[in-house]
């Protein structure tokens, strides 16, 4: 009995042995070593004599990263795009080719993969280029890598990228808010946005879906807006732009100062004057802001204007979702604004408002604010398809001054209400008027209303 | 003489093996080897008998230590860190993917071993008197692996480990009065966060391994003093049946000898112990039975050591680890799933969470640890434990199921999906 047994146990370490070694002859020999040695003989190609010849080619092989602990991240992808930084290296094949053009984004301050995506810890073509499972953000191809400016320009113009400054914009008028959570602040209808960017949805899945919602993701809530295709287009790079990461200070300060000329711009886009005053000039709802940085601290200041409810529960004053230079910029104009100023402003609308212009005013810039334009149109027309909703899309606002009174529509904004089906045993319609008592004040409702009965068609004194 | 061979001498301290006395002299002096007789019966090496399923396990746990001290190496307990150190042992650290794989491997290798040995010991009905207790330690190491795989599951900080934790947490926290308080103290918070991961670590590489570590050594020690590793007695004649269990065993009835022979006679400890003169305990027919533990048992045993090994190794050098992307709070899978070996358990929260988070759990864990003291029923032969047999057939065949339809049947929504269906998750 057992005289094999030295025989197997003799083989199975043997075969121990093989697999210790194919596992260091696997360890051993990634592929960027080979793009290593490619490059070293590209390099050698050059030099003429044949010492710097060998001492070139006799360079070991190493992982070459740039750390970026501003941007929490690591980038290994100069370990095989070896020529980056070498303008030498102009007409090199890829991947060593020179990468030209970089203006102040030197690679070894920003890395590569903050703006064209892709995994920078990894050392392995498709693994490094994000093309596996589980990375979410693979590499932007060259149709939209200047979405990647957002990142971490994320207000004001970006020289050469318009489409961001229109994305933005498209994103802030037509509605999105209504349905779509950014930063915090919007609906719940549709998925949150903030982190869009690092959704791993392709740009060429956005833009479709931008065109056609319902052909890309059947049963899709999300209206057909007819954009057009530069629209499109110009969305798509906002929500590549859209990432939750902490870009540092350095980063994200880099580009836009905080001066008291953009927080004037801010304060006359942000409509601040429809509620404030500035020493007496302007409106009354809100709190007169003249000395307003002498009562209180930068720190109060920027806490009241990223979270109004925190810091006196029951305002009426809306969140905005503003960046932190934006903050700095607006109290920075708050500092040194004057009822000059405010004049002035109040002057570039064209003449001064009564109490009411303000609060159509106000109205108007919660519609858009909170998304109201995203089903009923920016110009209150309704007409969005909502199957099986009575008259099959969505109301138009122009009569509702026929058909309700103020304090019915502003229990209908409070509430919500489920549109009264056209066919009873049909489905659901996709749309629904949403509560909205929780993200808007009665003041806020108000405005809207008054809004609303402004707008309203003559018909009724008409018949 | 040789200075070289009286330095070996003086290590070894034994005659050569090529003797009966060295052969004993190897297991008698040497403290690793004590732990086994001298010499063993035939039947103790059967291959069917056992599988070496106790020894693999133990084995497995061995790659374990070893991979883990090493990959401790490269590993940070806190959430930036964590998920990063992942990625530079994939991608940067020389063999350190190789090393991650053979830790999983050898991890989900150990639970399956460990509850294969649960089976092998049921089926040759080898918790009974005098092994009762020992059953009951076995019980408690197959605990202390679930909780070291559960615990070690969370490390990576991906998305997989993540909302694996998650699940499996609040499974847990289904437990009447103290599930929630156990579900937070464990994670040091009311979600898994930083603190959980912490506390995960420290008890994955320190609390759970010298727990285990020590209740091994009670097991092992067990193994020996109870009686050695039980044998097919039923396939033996019915004389010798009485004397073999009984070798060994604390406190039988049998009384010490203490007739004509007790006179001019003084007892060794071990003969009080054993309640038997100590020459006596092995029978001329029993000798014939047994063979010296080395070479057979030591060669049978190194041979599942590589055994174990190099399966282990091939594995992971066809499969790497899994790593999903980076754990986020705010991005739920659908369906997030526990660890697999709990999947079972989560199939039974779907349909009650009374049921599958608190009863079921806590009724197999007691029903597991009384199994021994619950069976009254002598005999070890399987044709008069028919009915133990069966239930404990349907209790493996039920947890098997659920785990299978827990991880194969079931999509988004936990709803029932066959694998061979694709869904389409996250359209939005």
């Amino acid at each position: 009995m057992g005289r094999r047994l030295p025989q197997i146990f003799f083989a199975l370490s043997t075969l121990a042995l093989v697999l210790i070694l194919a596992a260091v002859w696997q360890a051993g020999s990634p592929s960027w070593k080979t793009y290593q040695r490619n490059f070293l003989q590209l390099e050698a190609q050059g030099e003429p004599n044949a010492v710097t010849k060998a001492a070139v080619l006799a360079t070991p092989p190493e992982i070459h990263q740039v750390m970026l602990t501003g941007l929490q991240r690591v980038d290994r992808c100069t370990t095989c795009h070896l020529g980056v930084d070498d303008p030498t290296m102009k007409n090199a094949p890829e991947p060593f080719r020179y990468h030209a053009g970089l203006g102040p984004h030197t690679p070894s301050k920003f890395g590569c993969t903050i703006c064209h995506g892709g995994q920078g810890l990894a050392t392995e073509k498709n693994a490094a280029h994000g093309n596996v499972s589980f990375w979410q953000t693979p590499l932007l191809s060259a149709d939209y890598i200047r979405a990647s400016c957002g990142r971490c320009h994320k207000e004001g113009d970006v020289p050469g990228v318009p489409e961001l400054t229109e994305g933005r914009r498209l994103f802030e008028t037509q509605g999105c808010r209504g349905c779509h959570k950014l930063n915090g602040v919007g609906g719940s209808i549709g998925p949150d946005l903030t982190e869009e960017g690092a959704s791993r949805r392709s740009p060429e899945w956005l833009e479709h879906h931008f065109l056609a919602p319902n052909v890309v993701s059947a049963g899709s809530a999300m209206p057909n807006f007819h954009f057009t295709r530069e629209q499109a287009r110009a969305l798509t790079y906002y929500m590549l732009s859209l990432t939750n990461e902490d870009m540092g200070s350095y980063y994200s300060s880099v580009r836009l100062i905080p001066s008291p000329q953009y927080g004037r711009q801010l304060f006359v886009e942000k409509n601040c004057i429809v509620c404030h005053a500035v020493g007496g000039v302007g409106a009354k709802s809100g709190p007169d802001l003249l000395g307003v940085s002498k009562r209180h601290s930068p720190e109060w200041l920027d806490e009241q204007l990223v979270n109004p409810e925190f810091v006196y529960p029951g305002s009426s004053m809306p969140e905005y979702d503003l960046e932190t230079n934006a903050r700095k910029a607006l109290i920075a104009f708050m500092d040194e604004a004057t009822p000059q100023d405010a004049q002035e402003i109040l002057s570039g609308r064209g003449h001064t408002l009564t109490p009411d212009e303000a609060a159509i005013e106000a109205g108007k810039r919660n519609f858009a604010r909170f998304g109201c334009a995203g089903c009923h149109g920016t110009e209150l027309e309704g007409g969005l398809p909502n199957p099986n909703a009575q008259g099959g899309q969505v109301p138009s606002l122009l009569h509702v001054a026929d058909d309700y009174t103020q304090s019915e529509i502003v229990e209908v904004i409070r509430n919500g209400r489920a549109p009264p089906l056209q066919n009873a045993s049909g489905p659901t319609p996709p749309l629904y008027m949403p509560s909205w008592k929780h993200l808007l004040s009665d003041e806020d409702i108000h405005q809207l209303v008054t809004f609303l009965w402004s707008k309203q068609q003559k018909s009724k004194e008409s018949w | 003489m040789n200075p070289i061979r009286e330095i070996w001498q003086s290590i070894v301290r034994r005659d050569p093996l090529s003797t009966d006395k060295g052969k004993s002299e190897l297991v008698f002096l040497n403290v690793w080897l004590h732990i086994h007789p001298a010499k063993v019966k035939k039947e103790h090496l059967r291959f069917r008998h056992t599988y070496y399923l106790g020894f693999i396990t133990f084995f497995l746990f061995m790659i374990l230590l070893t991979t883990g001290i090493a990959l401790m190496c490269y590993y940070r307990p806190d959430p930036p860190h964590a998920y990063q150190d992942m990625k530079d042992l994939e991608f940067v650290v020389f063999m350190g993917s190789f090393l991650r794989a053979m830790h999983r491997w050898a991890a989900h290798g150990m639970v399956i071993c460990v509850f294969l040995h649960m089976c092998r010991v049921f089926y040759t009905g080898s918790y009974k008197k005098p092994r009762q207790f020992n059953w009951v330690v076995g019980v408690l190491l197959l605990l202390l692996t679930l909780g070291l795989s559960f615990t070690g599951y969370l490390l990576p900080w991906d998305q997989l480990a993540y909302w694996a934790i998650t699940v499996g947490t609040n499974i847990g926290s289904y437990a009447p009065l103290v599930g929630g308080q156990v579900r937070e103290l464990l994670l040091g918070g009311h979600s898994v966060g930083e603190a959980a991961l912490l506390r995960f670590y420290v008890l994955h590489v320190a609390v759970f391994p010298s727990l285990l570590i020590l209740l091994t050594i009670v097991h092992f020690w067990r193994v020996r003093k109870d009686g050695g590793l039980s044998r097919p007695v039923w396939k033996l004649a019915p004389m010798k049946v009485e004397q073999l269990v009984t070798i060994g065993a604390p406190a039988e009835i049998v009384p010490l000898k203490t007739g004509a022979a007790s006179q001019d006679k003084t007892y060794g400890l071990m003969e009080v112990v054993t309640g038997k003169p100590i020459f006596e305990t092995v029978t001329p027919e029993e000798e014939e039975n047994a063979v010296f533990s080395y070479p057979y048992a030591f060669f049978r045993e190194a041979i599942a050591l590589m055994a174990t090994v190099t399966g282990i190794m091939a594995i992971s050098l066809l499969y790497h680890a899994p790593l999903e992307e980076l754990a986020n709070p705010a991005r739920t899978p659908n369906p997030a799933k526990a660890p697999w070996y709990f999947l079972g358990l989560q199939e039974l929260v779907s349909h009650s969470a009374l049921l599958g988070g608190v009863v079921a759990p806590a009724l197999m864990v007691i029903v597991l640890l009384a199994i021994p003291y619950f069976d009254r029923n002598p005999s070890r032969r399987p044709s008069d434990r028919k009915w133990a047999l069966w239930l404990f057939s349907i209790f493996v065949v039920a947890n098997l199921a659920l785990i299978v339809i827990g991880t194969f049947f079931r999509g988004p929504g936990w709803a029932f999906v066959p694998p061979w269906v694709h869904v389409i998750s996250g359209a939005e």
